[in-house]
């Protein structure tokens, strides 16, 4: 492994204080969040992983007992296809694994070769043209999946991350600026408060975990 | 080229904002040495961006030199270097390019001009797309793919930005390291996705006025040269998911000697940029900013 010290961007004199900024900081940036159903999502997990460890390796090198006990997982995310609600056939379960793994031509091809257009293949269709980065023609196909469907929370959960405008990083101090016209630091509180209320509704609580932090 | 991928002034550090100007300097340069004193007419902030993006381990020195545009006193340069000359390649082969789009497509006196600029070009075409074979065929296969769209009236924002954005992207080919490759191609589609639209935004008027193909003509249906405003909070909302996939991918791309003026370019220039298009302000600040800049 790296030295965790470079890992974390910190020198191995930096104080406990800031070593615990720098990972919070390098955690914020490559937060599953951020790669909601994006391409990159697997390197992004990768650098997660490492600065999760070297956290923890710093931590328990310095042995403050307990506080190694934290650190930003991505177990509460989940991608376009796995286990949210996958009701459709067997054609459609294949069709979200190769979403997954990101060979869109391939599911869009089996998605062109299916005639009967339900609101799970507008949905499928969607997220092949959200990966792709053709987001206004993501956003069609959701919508429609969502109107054909109006009792599916998958549908309507893809509808309303849409029209909120998503997440991202986005440096503390200063840099707070979107594309719509808003704050984004606004924006990222709603978002937040937003995505409490579904992990709440899965049993779950985001914004406590963090604030403990 | 287009314009719209710049810092923020106001927020760069000094150091950052003569690291800057040395770049685009330095880029009007490669351009004069690789390609002879016209081809510096294309130097532009979006391939200033591009070379700064691109930037690895070279030495970032300044040199001070003398240029047609500041006879009198010397500007600091960056020295010829990999980034610089790969921005230089490109710049001639897509602005060639733009300059032949606008020989064929615009009116009397302006399609003139391109088609001039196009012949007194060529040799340095030539010479660019014989060092960049793969990024000229692109380029030419892309922009044809677009002029069918076009001819088509394409009503979606989508596939015509695809093409324009599938530019940039392959331009990603030219990185070495792996993640670096495949962060910086998702990074450069979002971002030909967000210049494409922001071109669009910005014409509209003019295009409906002139009869001319704009995406936003045939996906909404603007209404005195404007979009309704659920309209265009579509459209930005579309730009905002553009811009985070390009956040996303810009912070795997990892830290270089110019990272302060991409992250302002990046978090501030492009939603300042949305900001005036969108409020109709973006020609008028811009030639303010090419003034006070003295670039």
């Amino acid at each position: 492994m790296n030295d965790p010290y470079s890992v974390l961007g910190v020198s191995p004199s930096a104080s406990d204080e800031e070593v615990k900024k720098a990972y919070r900081d390098l955690a914020r940036k490559y937060h599953p969040d951020n790669y909601h159903d994006n391409p990159l999502a697997d390197l992004a997990s990768e650098k997660m992983k490492e600065i999760n460890e070297a956290y923890d390796t710093i931590t328990k090198s310095r042995e403050q007992g307990g506080a190694s006990s934290y650190s930003y997982g991505g177990s509460a995310y989940q991608s376009a296809g796995q286990s949210r609600g996958a009701s459709g056939s067997a054609q459609y379960v294949r069709i979200r694994n190769l979403i997954n793994a990101n060979d869109l031509a391939q599911a869009e091809a089996m998605l062109n070769a299916i005639s009967n257009h339900d609101a799970e293949w507008y949905y499928l269709m969607g997220s092949v043209y959200w990966r792709r980065g053709w987001m206004d023609q993501a956003g069609q196909y959701y919508r429609t999946a969502a109107t054909m469907d109006p009792g599916n929370p998958e549908y309507r959960n893809a509808v309303q991350y849409m029209n909120q405008g998503g997440q991202a990083y986005r440096p503390a101090g200063g840099m707070g600026m979107d594309m719509m016209g808003g704050d984004a630091a606004c924006n990222m509180c709603q978002n937040l408060i937003c995505a409490d209320c579904c992990c709440e509704a899965m049993g779950g609580n985001l914004i406590p975990c963090i604030g403990c932090r | 080229m287009y314009g719209y991928v710049r810092p923020v002034k106001g927020e760069l550090k000094v150091a950052e904002f003569e690291r800057f100007q040395g770049v685009y300097c330095g880029l009007c340069h490669e351009l004069a040495r690789r390609y002879g004193f016209l081809s510096r007419f294309l130097v532009n902030y979006d391939f200033t961006f591009l070379a700064m993006l691109l930037a690895e381990d070279e030495p970032a020195d300044l040199c001070p030199r003398r240029c047609p545009a500041h006879p009198f006193r010397k500007r600091a340069c960056l020295e010829s270097c990999r980034s610089l000359t790969l921005a230089a390649d490109m710049t001639v082969v897509l602005g060639w390019w733009k300059l032949a789009d606008g020989a064929r497509d615009g009116q009397f006196p302006a399609s003139l001009g391109c088609r001039l600029a196009c012949l007194a070009l060529k040799r340095a075409y030539g010479k660019a797309a014989a060092r960049r074979p793969d990024f000229a065929a692109t380029v030419r296969n892309d922009l044809a793919a677009l002029q069918t769209l076009e001819r088509d009236k394409c009503p979606s924002l989508d596939a015509a930005a695809d093409k324009f954005a599938s530019i940039l992207r392959s331009i990603s080919g030219c990185v070495a390291d792996p993640v670096r490759q495949r962060a910086a191609g998702e990074l450069l589609y979002a971002l030909g996705r967000i210049i494409y639209i922001l071109d669009a935004a910005d014409d509209l008027a003019e295009d409906i006025e002139k009869d001319r193909y704009n995406p936003l003509r045939y996906r909404f249906r603007p209404v005195d040269g404007k979009l309704a405003p659920e309209d265009e909070k579509l459209l930005r909302t579309s730009l905002q998911h553009s811009h985070n996939a390009l956040v996303s991918a810009y912070a795997l791309m990892g830290e270089n000697a110019y990272t302060g003026i991409l992250s302002n370019t990046i978090y501030l220039g492009l939603p300042a940029a949305t900001q005036a298009v969108f409020a109709g302000t973006w020609n008028a600040s811009a030639k303010i900013h090419r003034k006070r800049s003295n670039l």
